[in-house]
């Protein structure tokens, strides 16, 4: 376990003029009565590995959804690189090209090939013609098999989707995402059902991907260990609250939470979570 | 039984003879009529079975206007079904287009034939027009349906990605609701040659045709071969299609790995 120190120096700093992503007082709910967040604040710096960890529930996923412009707040603000995030907003709809977003549910088309579901990720570089009859550029199938070697699904491009295990399928959404070219991505408990050893060689699939794009990772997980073990910041999810947000350079954690938490505490009730 | 029930029993009883008294519909007539089934019957008996090769030839006719029917109306039917879906498209698209498209289905296919014989004339001609109308109406609505149920989260996943509506259409619509489709298509040429066969009885072409014809001179004999030769021919189109339904498409909708094999 890492040492916790409650201080509030500052080799991280708190204030950068390089924010890609914004989130001011942010409220939303799925009806009209009960609030899936509650007054959020968040500040993510262009390049960070950010993680949120919170119990079933608590308003992870919303989160996500939220910041890819699926869902809109009902009260507050929203900026990606100084952009409002909504599907109808034209200037966003460009932005969401290269914003990776991996749901939950992974969000596959089981009945085509794992071929073409990355090629889904070029699909806004590809002009009609080209899409509609499935006729490809050249650069955009070495890049596809580039891909599919990196994440390691080499000989099962022809594969159907549904014919894939479930860390198969992780990894075709992953590669989805990176045939984006993305500048944000956005992923959302993707290890969680995987075994150990499969979960950390996605997880260093991801972190050598998002080093070498200079991407801005946002992953949601269960396990406080893994966001410990992989990210810069991690964002603590509470009931729609965020009550704890911490920074992790090597092997040292930094509270960034002003107030009287009980940080240790915290963290042994998340670490404990599997 | 609670004297609620009988009650209610009763009433349908008592509306069952009363309408029966209004539409003439009395059980004593059909007694009657018996002895004239008979000589129907023993005149069919008297097959002839040198017009074999003409029915064949009806039948044959009847099944390629199913045919075409099917076809032509499916190609029209499938891009007025992406319009009618309400995953697809705003209330203002879809509400005008599957109101049109409900009023193709308030015809039956006769209705349709009758006005094509009207509008083109006797013949064939009339018939595949009308099995292209009844085919846009049925298959546009299996579809759209079959749109509207698939999983939300792949069309979510490539939504959040910002391709544009036909690239969505291509790689998500399609692809996963292609495996009812089939399953449609072959249920609609099925029941088309079965409409096809009536459609005769307006003047719209195929077997029927021959079929009426021969009734109204009375050469039931005549007539029973073309009508064993329907019988025989949707009989097989029946079993063909559930085989096809049961080896290709039961299996595709469950996710398994298919091989086509031999029928
Ligand atoms: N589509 C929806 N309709 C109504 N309520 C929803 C919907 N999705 C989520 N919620 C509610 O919003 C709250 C937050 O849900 P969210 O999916 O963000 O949780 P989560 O932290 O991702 O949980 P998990 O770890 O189980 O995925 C929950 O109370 C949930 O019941
Ligand atoms: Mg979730």
């Amino acid at each position: 376990m890492k040492q916790i120190q409650m201080t509030k120096n500052l080799s991280f700093s708190l204030i950068s003029t390089n924010k890609i992503i914004q989130m001011n007082d942010v409220w939303t709910s799925y009806d009209s009565k009960n609030f899936a967040l509650e007054g959020i604040n968040l500040s993510i710096d262009r390049g960070t590995n950010y993680a949120i960890v919170g119990q079933s529930g608590s308003g992870k996923s919303t989160l996500l959804k939220l910041m890819n412009g699926m869902m809109i707040p009902s009260k507050g603000t929203i900026k990606i690189d100084y952009v409002t995030p909504d599907m109808n907003n034209k200037k966003f709809k460009k932005m969401m090209h290269t914003i990776g977003y991996i749901p939950q549910s992974l969000g596959l088309v089981k009945n085509i090939s794992v071929l073409e579901n990355i090629m889904i990720g070029a699909l806004p570089r590809l002009t009609t013609i080209q899409s509609l009859f499935k006729r490809f550029p050249e650069h955009e199938i070495q890049e596809a098999k580039r891909i599919v070697s990196l994440v390691g699904l080499s000989g099962k491009e022809d594969r159907k989707a549904y014919m894939l295990s479930g860390g198969e399928k992780r990894r075709v959404a992953i590669a989805r995402a990176l045939m984006q070219k993305p500048t944000i991505l956005l992923a959302d408990e993707i290890v969680s059902e995987l075994d150990h050893v499969t979960a950390r060689e996605i997880m260093n699939l991801i972190a050598d991907a998002q080093k070498r794009m200079n991407l801005t990772a946002i992953m949601v997980h269960h396990d406080m260990q893994l966001a410990l073990e992989y990210a810069n910041r991690v964002a603590v999810i509470k009931e729609g609250h965020k009550i704890l947000e911490i920074g992790v350079e090597g092997d040292t954690i930094v509270d960034f939470q002003t107030g009287d938490l009980n940080t240790e505490e915290i963290m042994e009730m998340y670490s404990d979570d599997s | 039984m609670t004297p609620k029930n009988n009650i209610v029993i009763g009433i349908i009883i008592a509306l069952v003879v009363i309408a029966s008294y209004n539409v003439d519909a009395n059980p004593l007539e059909f007694v009657e009529g018996l002895p004239n089934l008979a000589i129907v019957v023993e005149e069919m008996l008297l097959v002839e079975p040198k017009y074999i090769p003409t029915a064949l030839w009806a039948m044959f006719e009847t099944i390629q206007m199913a045919f075409i029917g099917t076809v032509v109306g499916t190609v029209i039917a499938l891009p007025l079904s992406m319009f009618a879906a309400r995953n697809l498209n705003s209330k203002f698209v879809y509400a005008p287009v599957r109101a049109l498209l409900a009023a193709i289905r308030t015809f039956p296919s006769i209705l349709w034939a009758i006005l094509f014989v009207i509008m083109v004339g006797l013949g064939t001609f009339a018939g595949v027009l009308a099995v292209v109308m009844y085919t846009i109406g049925f298959i546009a609505k299996l579809q759209y349906e079959a749109i509207e149920t698939i999983d939300s989260d792949p069309m979510d996943a490539v939504s959040s990605i910002g391709v544009s509506k036909w690239q969505l259409i291509r790689y998500v619509v399609i692809p996963e609701s292609a495996s009812h489709l089939l399953g449609q298509i072959l249920y609609m040429f099925d029941y088309n040659v079965r409409q096809t066969s009536i459609l005769g009885l307006v003047g719209a072409g195929g077997i029927g045709f021959y079929i009426i014809n021969y009734i109204k001179f009375f050469e039931y004999g005549k007539a029973a071969i073309f009508m064993l030769v329907v019988l025989v021919t949707v009989l097989f189109i029946d079993w063909v299609s559930v085989k096809i339904r049961d080896k290709y498409i039961v299996k595709s909708q469950h996710g398994m790995e298919v091989t086509v094999k031999k029928i």
